[in-house]
């Protein structure tokens, strides 16, 4: 035989190999070792180095491993985008963890949209009355619960520190007019007026617009959005997007916010550079540890001043049912089961009381916490008191939120006009099918 | 004459002195400030630090679990770079000294691998290495960093044994020498100096490679230290001095390494100057 | 066996291991992404190919042209900015022309070693809104809301990048040329300098044409880097604000991991290799001609 040709058979088909490999089918690992134990892989969105958030989960999870020695839970912690990358090769290479940290929008939905997780539903049976209404709305196309919610995140609060006011012979503003007044005062002061960090893009969205459209809208208008009955070129919808454009304009935010990285704007804040902060509720949690108790007393959570021709209500805000987890399609019965227990525990009574000591706003109904720091006291008493609208990115597909957090940015810097991002935003959303 | 000299001499000077600032500075401010508690950087981001405050450097190697990432890092980069190395000398010898013609299509495979990034194959890699039981074990960590290795040191591994004369193969031959042989005796120690500058890079890029590690793995066990850094970097971590610690830890073993090298490249050039 | 025979097991039996390897984990991967360039594959169901849809779509996005600017620039800045310079500071240390030259060399290369993303940070740390020289300005003029607008501006925002790029691979390029200066015959350079050769002459008449290959090879490896740069960049500024630094490689990764358009990412990605291959055949064409004339 010709030693040539032979060679190059065997040379073609070492290239083959990876293909057969790939193209090979794996044995399922069973997971119950038999001594009664089970063992459940959890995949959550945590910053380990967070000297705040990871001992606080870790806690948790020492709570719950005291109770239920018979489940064992394996975590692997994902951050940032990073978080998201992973997730998704996961689902696309079918190898979802048994229990994953999923959001109730858009963001995670191409692990709800494949099917690969299961409804909640059936475990959670008499028990949705303990969860604030808007945690309790459908997460799929059947309303189906994907992930029960851990928090509810308000992600629009003007946090105040009334010291600064005070020495700079101001009060806190009641119409929006006043708030661009005080502006040229606090910047004669060496100040920021609202401090906000907007290089990543979300925040002017999450923190500033869904608020600033529910006021503009109204809440009605919203839904009829979302059905397609309204556009997102309505005239009132364009006049939100103006208001971010005069903010700009008249320099009431940070300098150079589109250059700041998020944190920016709570160092700033804490600080003391900042009159005024825009963040979501979540920032709670880093102020508990950042603000020293003297702080704490006369900085206070307020709502962003009412809109002329407002069409939402007073000082609403822009809230959504939080992330939370939920549990892979493939377990088996005795798996769910265990899988549930976890879940009920971290966004049921028992974990909800101690984040709430921990500083969130648990989902779960719960009374005032008497003894707790007072800054989640403020916010406890904030979310009781304020009326609020949609996020819009918990409503809107990633594609379009995310070329409208980007749209944003442009319009802040001349780049294109109110009307025109709100056509883009409105062309995307129709593109891709409300 | 003379003035353009002096000129030219200043001017030369400039250029060295100013890449020398750009590299200094920066560096020598990242140092300082991992020195530095949280809220001095952030109120006097300039100033030096007033005591030695090293609990960033045992928080962060203690919160980050960087002694194991460590030595992730330093099995990655060792072994990794090794099979780098040596296969990329392997390759280059064949497809500079044998002249076939399927040498031409390979050399073109590996040219394209160039450009090839690392994102655009990390969905099916990440398929193959489950279905493979690869993902998570240090092996499949390894392989990936190898096969992305390989397109760069290829290239420079031909061109260099292209230049070795052809007459030392050819007397190897008839001392009755076989091909591996040659490769083992004659390629690889008259290849010394680009070894050197290979291995360099190979373990500077593997040390800091991040994505691929990233997504292949989940156990604390098996990362390495670009994930245990880039959790500190991550947008929203608080605290700049852990963060400043996390990155000395990254960076300056690579500063050393470097140092360390340097002057073996720099001997390896020396005696690299082929006799004609 | 015959000598033949035993050449070419040798030669499968060098190529093997790397080929097998690169194979599997790179050029398999590749084609499987390719053929999902075809396709509106999202992550889940089966693909449907829709042709060269997404092709077309990408070269008429206004944010991919603009990245693709960007990419250019970047290309530019490489190839005329790093290879030159790193020839000129290679030139200046084979010479002699200052003192204490294996400190420099070592200063100049230093930047390879570390990792991008610190890189990255330390830059941001110096340059952002609330970094070291915004704060010394803010100080010195007594402005407090002193920002730098080259960041925000659509054509300018990348000028920076290209700059921390420009400080971060010159010493990759000076190695390769001082390396290969070493390597040229000394006698060559002395037999000039005995005639009466200035530096510029000896440059221009012996150097130059010496080192087209490496230029040409360095060219290609600038070419490659620079198409695919990610890293840096999206530690950066992440393509922000508003897709003004984005690069192709970034624009390829929002696509594919935030929107999760996995066929267009890969269409994306593709592009990128398309466009190498175009610049480096043509580069080839180009130092092709140059040697013709050198000889």
């Amino acid at each position: 035989m010709n030693m040539k040709r032979l060679f190059s058979i065997v040379f073609i088909s070492l290239f083959l190999v990876p293909v057969l490999l790939f193209a090979a089918g794996t044995k399922e690992q069973a997971k119950d070792t038999g001594d009664g134990v089970t063992t459940l892989s959890v995949y959550h969105f945590l910053d380990q180095t967070d000297k705040t958030t990871a001992p606080n989960f870790q806690y948790l999870v020492d709570v719950f491993e005291k109770a239920n020695p018979t489940i064992k839970l394996t975590f692997e912690y994902g951050y940032g985008e990073a978080f998201h990358d992973k997730l998704q090769t996961m689902a696309m290479s079918g190898q979802l963890p048994d229990i994953v940290l999923l959001y109730p929008g858009e963001r995670t939905s191409q692990v709800t949209n494949a099917g690969l997780v299961q409804d909640l539903r059936p475990y959670l049976a008499g028990h949705e009355n303990e969860f604030a209404d808007m945690a309790m709305q459908g997460q799929g196309k059947n309303g189906e619960i994907w992930e029960l919610p851990e928090d509810i995140s308000i992600t629009s609060i003007m946090f105040t520190n009334n010291r600064l006011l005070k020495q700079l012979g101001l009060t806190l503003p009641k119409t929006y007019e006043e708030l661009l007044a005080q502006g040229p005062k606090i910047r004669a002061a060496g100040l920021i007026p609202i401090s906000i960090a907007n290089k990543d893009a979300w925040p002017m969205q999450s923190c500033v617009a869904g608020m600033l459209v529910e006021r503009a809208c109204g809440l009605e208008w919203f839904d009829k959005a979302i059905a397609g009955e309204a556009r997102f070129d309505d005239a009132e919808f364009v006049y939100a997007m103006e208001i971010i454009k005069e903010l700009t304009d008249k320099q009431m935010f940070s300098p150079g916010t589109n250059q700041l990285a998020y944190g920016q704007g709570l160092d700033d804040f804490v600080q003391e550079k900042a009159v005024y902060f825009i963040d979501g509720g979540w920032t709670v949690n880093n102020m508990i540890g950042e603000l020293t108790a003297e702080q704490k007393e006369y900085m206070s959570l307020e709502s962003f001043p009412d809109i002329p021709r407002q069409k939402g209500k007073s000082l609403s805000t822009s809230a959504t049912a939080g992330q939370g987890f939920g549990m892979n399609a493939k377990l088996t019965k005795a798996e769910s089961e265990a899988a549930w227990k976890w879940i009920w525990f971290y966004s049921g009574p028992e974990g909800s009381a101690i984040r709430q000591k921990f500083g969130r706003l648990p989902a779960y109904n719960l009374d005032e916490p008497k003894d707790a720091d007072p800054m989640i006291q403020k916010l406890v008493a904030y979310a009781g008191k304020v009326p609020m609208g949609y996020v819009m990115d918990s409503v809107l597909a990633a594609e379009p939120i995310g070329t409208f957090n980007i749209n944003l940015q442009n319009m802040m810097f001349g780049t294109k006009t109110p009307k025109q991002i709100s056509q883009e935003l409105e062309a995307m959303v129709t593109a891709i099918g409300r | 004459m003379k003035k353009t000299i002096t000129l030219g001499k200043g001017l030369s000077y400039l250029l060295m002195i100013t890449f020398t600032l750009l590299t200094i500075i920066p560096l020598t401010w990242m140092i300082l400030s991992a020195f530095k508690p949280h809220a001095l950087i952030v109120r006097h981001p300039l100033s030096p630090p007033m005591s030695w405050y090293i609990e960033n450097f045992t928080l962060a190697w203690t919160q980050g679990h960087l002694g194991i990432y460590f030595i992730n890092s330093t099995i990655y980069s060792l072994v990794a770079t090794f099979f780098t190395v040596l296969f990329a000398m392997s390759s280059g010898y064949a497809l500079s000294k044998f002249h076939y013609k399927s040498s031409r299509f390979v050399s073109l495979l590996y040219t394209l691998g160039l450009l090839i990034t690392v994102h655009s194959v990390i969905v099916p890699l990440f398929i193959m290495e489950t279905k493979l039981g690869l993902s998570n074990t240090r092996l499949g960590v390894i392989l990936p960093y190898i096969a992305f290795g390989l397109p760069f040191q290829v290239f420079l591994a031909t061109t260099y044994i292209k230049g070795i004369p052809d007459a030392m193969q050819e007397s190897a031959i008839i001392d009755g020498a076989d091909f591996i042989q040659i490769f083992l005796r004659i390629i690889i120690p008259v290849a010394t100096p680009i070894i050197s500058t290979m291995f360099i890079y190979t373990f500077l890029g593997n040390w800091n490679e991040f994505i691929l590690v990233l997504t292949l793995t989940s156990d604390l066990t098996v990362r390495s230290l670009p994930v245990g850094i880039n959790s500190f970097a991550g947008g929203m971590s608080r605290d700049y001095g852990l963060q400043f610690a996390a990155l000395v830890i990254g960076t300056v073993p690579m500063i050393i390494f470097y140092l360390i090298f340097k002057d073996k490249i720099a001997q390896g050039f020396a005696a690299g100057a082929l006799k004609e | 066996m015959t000598f033949l025979q035993q050449k070419r097991m040798s030669y499968y039996l060098l190529l093997a291991p790397g080929l097998l390897l690169f194979a599997s984990i790179i050029i398999f991967p590749v084609a499987y992404s390719l053929s999902l360039s075809f396709t509106s594959f999202g992550g889940y169901g089966k693909p449907a190919f829709i042709g060269l849809e997404n092709y077309v779509k990408i070269l008429g996005d206004e944010v991919f042209l603009h990245s693709l600017r960007n990419n250019l620039l970047i290309v530019a800045v490489s190839v005329f900015g790093q290879i030159p310079l790193g020839f000129l500071l290679a030139f200046l240390l084979h010479r002699k022309m200052v003192r204490n030259g294996n400190f420099y060399q070592t200063m100049i290369f230093l930047p390879i070693t570390i990792s991008p993303v610190v890189v990255a940070l330390l830059w941001n740390q110096i340059f952002s809104s609330s970094g070291m020289v915004v704060a010394i300005i803010r100080n010195l003029t007594d402005q407090p809301q002193y920002v730098m607008k080259i960041f925000e501006n659509r054509q300018m925002a990348i000028y920076p990048i290209l700059f921390v790029l420009l400080w971060m691979h010159t010493g990759t390029y000076m190695i390769i040329f001082f390396a290969n200066l070493q390597k040229m015959t000394p006698s060559l350079l002395e037999a000039a300098q005995i005639d009466g050769a200035s530096e510029s002459q000896m440059l221009g008449r012996i150097i130059l044409p010496g080192m087209v290959g490496t230029i040409a090879t360095t060219a290609i490896f600038a070419i490659s880097g620079s198409l695919k740069a990610f890293d840096l960049i999206y530690s950066m500024t992440g393509g922000g604000p508003a897709h003004f630094t984005e690069v192709i490689a970034i624009y390829m990764y929002i696509n594919t991991f935030k929107y999760y358009k996995y066929g267009f990412g890969s269409a994306a990605s593709m592009i990128i290799v398309l466009l190498a291959v175009g610049l480096i055949l043509i580069l080839q064409y180009i130092s092709r001609k140059f040697e013709r004339r050198f000889e």
